[in-house]
């Protein structure tokens, strides 16, 4: 793949060529802290050493609430709503990317969902190596380190002026030459930018599953009974705070309001969890999940076990969002599975 | 099929909910379009106790309430608890935590003994209650959608879930993580988490979701470093009614 | 078609020719696609039902395929907020549908051999599009037993229908309710009471059971009992199905996704599931 090394000087009058024709988004600090992708705009400062951002890519691709249809109670008519704007996600993270990369699977399985499918089409994604790592993340030991797939350009920062940016797609090396010819790195460059990833590497392994990620499936298939689920469900609100800040997290509900004339209306769907006391709950009031047990201990198996049968990969990234925004703090993945590896390590 | 009528009343309270509805302006005037409004003191005059639907604020403070509010039962079909007054009791019930002779006082000085007052409650302490539209003040947008939802003939839905939900949807930085108190963590959603996106944090207007963890939401609230007095304060504020705060 | 205008999320409008009361809570509503063209579901399957303003919600088909009829049918109980606005519509309304979705039995499988359907309250709704698609082709299954169980008489469905099918001979009929009132001549009892009557043959027997939640445990274990083995043994299951499409996720029972890899199942597929029965 080819790999062009740019300066940081070329950068203003990139962004200001790209704002013109996508909405850039780039991530800059909200408060001491937190950092989030933010629209770019002219000297604003980029968070290039920015942990995590405060919310994931998902948003961009699955909005919290997204019309699929509008209807016309009169006549019984629906017709489909897209809604796809061009937009360029400037410096997400490896681990998010892998995440979008999962909803990609997902929403294209069997019947595509067009909605996401057309978002997705019209977002740039650009990959940046992150130089720090946020103290609750872990995403060097579940395999989300780096994406080989799912970007138009991968970022790298290789000193305090330089970086390279290895291409993934056609659109963004395009987007990438706007302002003239671009100097394919050198060996040097690639060298650095391999330094880079071993740093931020390092960084990233002091917080690490205890076992292989690829072992999770079979740990968690010993694990239904396991009174962890228990102990730590007690504390949980079913607030769905984890599910909703989660990068694979898709999970949606469907809700219509007719307009004031009560003639015509629209049906979007909405952020749900499996957090949520009535998420499982159908007409007649019967909750096939009705204790918090049953929808922790679904979470972690969704994340461990049911997505990695399908696809092959955690459902989780190791991000650490998660473990942030658990208010009872019960919610890390980490923790979880490697005290299940604990509680089983006699059995091996 | 003739329109269906409605009325508006209201107890013990401020009138605010009525005035947010009067607050949808133009819009309004198409949902009012559905109907027959026979008593609406905020937007028209007159009165009638022919009516289908009646929108109720305000919570019931005095035994004499409790007859109005049984009558106005009587002549509904759908009875609708508006605002958090009537749903939850609200900021009323915070005169339930203090000595019975001290509020009248407050409020009556001289002649308190002529007001007979009890403990303040919500309507559904009283009477079979169809329909809430939560919060303090209501969102016009969500009565709006109630009052559509009524007349297409539905069930009004209104969130099942806390508020916490909403703020991750609006992107809001988790006020736990700021190191402030927050009830939104037990507090029924559908404002859009409208006070911690405007920068303060949910004083649980909505009244408590069903199956809230009061018992987790304590810890949580210890672990930020809220003493048992500022929790109770924070409970009592809107949730009296409840036994959060005891 | 526009291709490019095309989303699973936007149901087609299909027409309420007939509204049958079934009972105080349960109708039967048959409704006509207005595409012209036949549902083309099988046995067991489910549409998503709109009422455009009050929302969506999944519902067993409970006619059998038909191959030129465009009508098709489906029996609700009033319960919630789509189905009481299904119960106000009146003949010539229209609604909106998505689907037939999921699996559905597998009819080829019980040929030549014989059937037992397992139907608990309502369960008797979905278990009508095989028995009808199996009375159509009645010579090549073997026998046909049903047995139905209902909590109390008054709550009991297609009476009629299910007295005739006795009638008629081509159909072993067994019934019990839970709670008898004076009228009820009948056995008593909650279903598993029934599987000890009927004689099966259990290599050469298929069992179909739609019901409650708590049902399906116990018919399932006296099934077991009677040496039917669970490849023989199938069920539907409820859930909540939102997009019909596995993406939205309520509809969960651990990694399986009811809309799509359901709500028909093989007892073997699921046995392993703690969520599933």
């Amino acid at each position: 793949m080819t790999t062009y090394t740019v300066y940081k000087e070329q950068l203003p009058g990139l962004f200001e060529k790209w704002s013109k024709l996508y909405a850039l988004h780039v991530p800059a600090r909200l408060r001491e802290g937190f950092y989030d992708l933010v629209p770019w705009k002219k000297d604003l400062e980029i968070a290039w050493d920015y942990d995590v951002a405060y919310n994931s890519a998902k948003r961009f691709v699955m909005p919290p609430h997204e019309a699929l249809i509008t209807y016309d109670r009169r006549t019984c008519e629906a017709k489909p709503v897209f809604d796809a704007p061009k937009q360029i996600l400037f410096g997400v993270h490896p681990y998010d990317v892998k995440a979008l990369n999962q909803l990609d699977q997902i929403m294209e399985a069997g019947s595509p969902d067009q909605n996401y499918i057309r978002r997705r089409e019209a977002t740039v994604v650009m990959v940046f190596e992150p130089l720090t790592v946020s103290s609750s993340a872990f995403w060097a030991s579940v395999g989300a380190s780096s994406v080989a797939h799912g970007f138009d350009l991968y970022w790298t920062k290789i000193g305090p002026a330089a970086f390279t940016v290895e291409v993934g797609s056609v659109r963004g090396e395009e987007l990438l030459g706007m302002n003239g010819p671009l100097l394919a790195s050198t060996a040097g460059d690639k060298e650095g930018a391999r330094r880079a990833k071993a740093r931020v590497l390092a960084k990233a392994r002091k917080n690490a599953l205890r076992y292989n990620w690829e072992e999770t499936p079979r740990l968690l298939a010993k694990c239904w009974d396991s009174p962890l689920w228990r102990r730590y469900s007690q504390m949980c609100l079913a607030c769905g705070s984890c599910n909703l800040v989660c990068p694979t997290c898709y999970c949606f509900d469907i809700r219509e309001e007719s307009d004031d004339q009560l003639e015509t209306g629209v049906r979007s769907r909405e952020w749900d969890g499996c957090m949520l006391e009535g998420f499982a709950k159908v007409a007649g009031n019967h909750n096939f999940r009705p204790k918090a047990q049953d929808r922790y201990r679904h979470r972690y198996f969704r994340k461990g076990k049911y997505i990695y049968d399908k696809i092959g990969e955690l459902g989780c990234v190791g991000c650490g969002r998660c473990v942030r925004a658990c208010t009872a703090g019960i919610a890390n993945p980490l923790k979880v599975f490697n005290e299940l590896w604990e509680e089983t390590a006699h059995e091996y | 099929m003739a329109k269906p009528k409605i009325a508006f009343f209201d107890f013990a309270g401020c009138e605010g909910d009525q005035l947010q509805i009067a607050n949808l302006e133009e819009r309004l005037l198409d949902i009012l379009g559905h109907v027959e409004v026979v008593s609406f003191r905020e937007v028209v005059t007159g009165h009638s106790d022919d009516y289908d639907v009646a929108f109720v604020e305000g919570s019931i403070t005095r035994p004499e309430d409790e007859i109005r509010l049984k009558e106005i039962r009587k002549n509904a079909k759908v009875l609708v608890a508006l605002g958090a007054c009537a749903a939850i009791g609200g900021i009323n019930c915070l005169k339930n935590f203090m000595a019975e002779n001290v509020y009248r006082e407050e409020v009556y000085g001289g002649s308190a003994r002529w007001f007979p007052t009890y403990a303040a409650r919500p309507l559904k302490s009283v009477v079979k209650v169809d329909a809430e539209v939560p919060g303090c003040p209501i969102d016009p947008v969500e009565f709006a959608r109630i009052t559509k939802e009524l007349l297409q003939g539905r069930a009004p839905w209104i969130p099942d879930f806390p508020v916490c939900v909403e703020c991750k949807q609006a992107g809001n930085v988790c006020r736990y993580e700021m190191g402030k108190m927050c009830l939104g963590i037990i507090t029924r959603a559908g404002c859009k988490a409208a006070c911690v996106t405007e920068g303060a944090h949910c004083w649980g207007c909505r009244g408590l979701v069903p199956g809230a963890n009061l018992d987790a939401a304590r810890i949580v609230m210890d672990r930020a470093g809220s003493d048992r007095k500022a929790t109770q304060d924070l409970l009592r504020f809107f949730l009296g009614d409840t036994g959060a705060a005891l | 078609m526009n291709t490019k205008l095309f989303s699973p999320y936007v149901p087609r409008p299909v027409t309420l020719v007939e509204k049958t009361p079934l009972s105080d809570f349960v109708t039967r509503f048959t409704f006509e696609q207005d595409n012209g063209k036949p549902l083309a579901h099988k046995p067991g399957q489910f549409v998503n039902l709109s009422i455009y303003g009050i929302g969506e919600a999944p519902f067993s088909i409970s006619s059998p395929p038909r191959r030129t009829n465009i009508t098709f049918e489906i029996a609700v109980r009033k319960i919630g907020a789509v189905t009481s606005a299904l119960h106000a519509l009146e003949p010539g309304a229209k609604v909106g549908i998505r689907g037939p979705y999921g699996s559905s039995f597998p009819v080829m499988k019980f040929v030549g051999k014989d059937i037992l359907i397992v139907a608990g309250g309502l369960g008797y709704i979905p278990l009508r599009s095989l028995l009808f698609y199996q009375l159509r082709h009645r010579d090549e299954f073997g026998r046909m037993i049903l047995m139905v169980g209902t909590r109390d008489p008054k709550e009991r469905i297609f009476v009629d229908e299910i007295a005739d099918l006795a009638k008629s001979g081509d159909v072993e009929v067994l019934e019990t309710v839970d709670m008898p009132d004076s009228t009820w001549k009948g056995n008593v009892g909650v279903i598993t009471t029934l599987l000890p009557k009927a004689e099966l043959d259990p290599g050469n027997t298929f069992v179909a059971m739609v019901g409650p939640p708590i049902m399906y445990r116990f018919v399932i274990a006296e099934c077991r009992k009677k040496g039917i083995a669970s490849e023989q043994i199938f069920v539907s299951l409820e859930r909540k199905m939102k997009c019909g499409l596995g993406k939205c996720g309520h509809c969960q029972i651990n990694e399986l996704n009811t809309c799509i890899d359901g709500p028909v199942f093989c007892y073997t597929d699921i046995e392993a599931y703690q969520e599933a029965i």
